[in-house]
């Protein structure tokens, strides 16, 4: 008996779902006031933990049959729960309050299979949410945004936006390839340095909010600066070699990689909702 | 006043009489302009610092969105400076920034610190040698504060960044100033200095131009988290009369700027290079404006 509630309670308080498609849709404006730069303390995003908690602590008291402790959690599960369908007015539907007291109530019956019912049905109502949702809201609110980070082109001495900054950041990268594979060795040459300077910078650009520079020095760390130094020397040579240039090009990229990794996409979708 | 105040010694003693002179709201953490009543003249040289300027700053604003990267903070309202110790934010005032009581008033003793021996009635005061030291900046500037040990240099940051000023008056209020003799003072203006031209030696090698931090004995520019920059603008001149343009930033945040005596060597296009014309110009994390520290020509020594 304490092993069914147990998978049953896990099973359908966590946030399973699954798809073979998943549609993004834009968080609802209110949101926005329940994390950074508008609040520091996640309020929403803390109602969900302490939510999670509180279905665990049922759970947890029930299979040492500690009713009382039960229903102590399930009481708290539901004051957060009704108190959680208020915070974002859009999302109100998602949330049906009655099945709350429905299983503070299966609670007090002190009857496991009305706890599993009870806990199926408003489970239910948590993954239907999570499912529409909670992708896109870790893409926009919890990565910050690139919006307000400016970064000095070394080349042209201008400030430019991140993306913009990419953009020539490439353009120089695939020059040297044109200019490379063309056998313009001068050419290349020049917007190779171009290249070099520009990837050097964007440390700086990691430092605006890495400030503890220690994911900075992963990415854009002594690696990184071996190969752009490797490049710079590669490419000052008479005759500069081909195949051992794009090697290290090979080299760079896995730091471009990595930090694309973790934050193209949340910025593609933060710049796609803006649109 | 004279006659009161021998009357005051006669009837309680001089410990009595300090008392009698506090103001409380002095050691209630202040805003920096009542500190301004006494010291005048500190107050207006610390306002044209940019610790007055660290909260109020737009750049600042800008780069913390609006005062939510929440790390950033402390350092910019501290609520107690201590030497090492990374201070925690104020709750009180932020917009004085580095204020007068971040520094100077310590909730262990509940008086000012600072560090000359002084007798100031309206608030116990300790004398502090700390204040004279390196450490009592890295609080804050810890990178500036690792980099100025690697230097291994004797001058410490109050050295450059609080001059002495001579023998002054601490306090320009009737009738304290009258108990007081004029004392060595530092100034409060902090003035972030500009790298003279000979504080960065710049040499033709083959193939190279090496800059050298000669001068300034900590990372040039240097900063924790700010962005002030070096811009070298060379122009290559080569003997076939070819000309070529080299652009570098060198920065804290890049990891570029220039260690004191490192030399930092700068590739130049290849080829027979006749003469170098270089231009090294700064900006200062809060400003736009590039200001020129050097300019020279270097040319190749005949063989």
């Amino acid at each position: 008996m304490k092993a069914k509630a147990l998978i049953a309670v896990l099973s359908l308080s966590g946030i399973l779902f699954s798809a073979d498609k998943v549609i993004l849709k834009k968080p609802p404006e209110s949101l926005k006031k329940f994390y950074p730069p508008a609040s520091q303390k996640f309020e929403f995003l803390s109602n969900m933990y302490s939510m999670s908690t509180a279905f665990y602590g049922i759970n947890l008291n029930i299979n040492e049959g500690n009713w009382k402790g039960a229903k102590e959690w399930a009481l708290k599960l539901k004051k957060t729960y009704i108190e959680t369908s208020k915070m974002v007015p859009e999302w109100k539907d998602y949330f049906k309050p009655k099945l709350a007291d429905n299983l503070v109530k299966a609670v007090e019956s002190k009857s496991v299979d009305k706890v599993i019912e009870a806990s199926k049905k408003l489970g239910q109502t948590c993954a239907k949410c999570h499912a529409d949702n909670q992708v896109a809201v870790k893409l926009v609110y919890h990565f910050p945004s690139f919006d307000n980070i400016k970064i000095e082109d070394p080349v042209e001495f201008m400030e430019l936006e991140t993306g913009k900054y990419m953009k020539k950041l490439t353009n120089s990268l695939k020059a040297l390839k044109v200019y490379l594979t063309q056998g313009n060795v001068e050419a290349a040459q020049e917007a190779g340095a171009n290249f070099i300077e520009r990837a050097r910078q964007l440390r700086s650009m990691c430092s605006k909010c890495h400030t503890n520079k220690l994911s900075e020095e992963v990415i854009v760390g002594k690696e990184f600066e071996g190969h752009l130094n490797k490049l710079e020397e590669l490419l000052s040579a008479q005759k500069p070699n081909r195949e051992e240039i794009f090697k290290t090009l090979g080299s760079i990229g896995m730091s471009c990689s990595r930090c694309h990794n973790v934050h193209l996409i949340p910025a593609l979708v933060q710049e796609a909702f803006k649109k | 006043m004279i006659p009161l105040l021998l009357l005051l010694l006669f009837l309680g003693g001089c410990e009595k009489l300090e008392t009698v002179f506090v103001e409380e709201d002095l050691l209630q953490r202040p805003p920096a302009k009542r500190c301004s009543d006494c010291h005048a003249d500190i107050y207006r040289e610390w306002k044209k610092s940019r610790h007055f300027h660290a909260w109020t700053s737009e750049r600042f604003r800008i780069e913390t969105e609006n005062y939510a990267k929440v790390k950033c903070l402390a350092c910019h309202a501290p609520h107690q400076v201590d030497p090492g110790r990374k201070p925690e934010l104020r709750a009180e005032f932020r917009e004085d920034g580095v204020s007068c009581v971040a520094c100077h008033f310590k909730e262990e003793t509940k008086s000012m610190h600072g560090p000359l021996k002084v007798w100031s009635p309206p608030h116990p005061s300790k004398q502090d040698l700390s204040y004279t030291k390196s450490s009592f900046c890295a609080s804050c500037h810890r990178e500036t504060y690792k980099e100025w040990k690697l230097a291994k240099v004797e001058r410490s940051c109050q050295s450059c960044h609080m001059p002495s000023l001579g023998k002054r008056d601490l306090i320009q209020k009737f009738p304290f100033h009258l108990f007081h003799l004029a004392k060595p003072r530092t100034s409060h203006e902090f003035p972030s200095l500009k790298a003279r031209p000979e504080d960065v030696e710049v040499r033709l090698e083959p193939g190279k131009i090496v800059l050298t931090n000669v001068g300034v004995p900590h990372n040039l520019p240097t900063a924790d988290q700010g962005d002030p920059k070096l811009y070298l603008l060379a122009e290559v001149i080569y003997s076939d009369g070819r000309r070529k343009k080299v652009r570098k930033i060198l920065s804290p945040q890049s990891k570029t700027a220039l260690a004191y005596r490192e030399p930092r060597e700068i590739r130049i296009p290849p080829g027979e290079v006749k003469e170098v014309r270089v231009k090294l110009l700064r900006r200062l994390a809060w400003s736009e404006e590039k200001e020129l520290i050097k300019e020279i020509t270097l040319r190749t020594p005949s063989p």
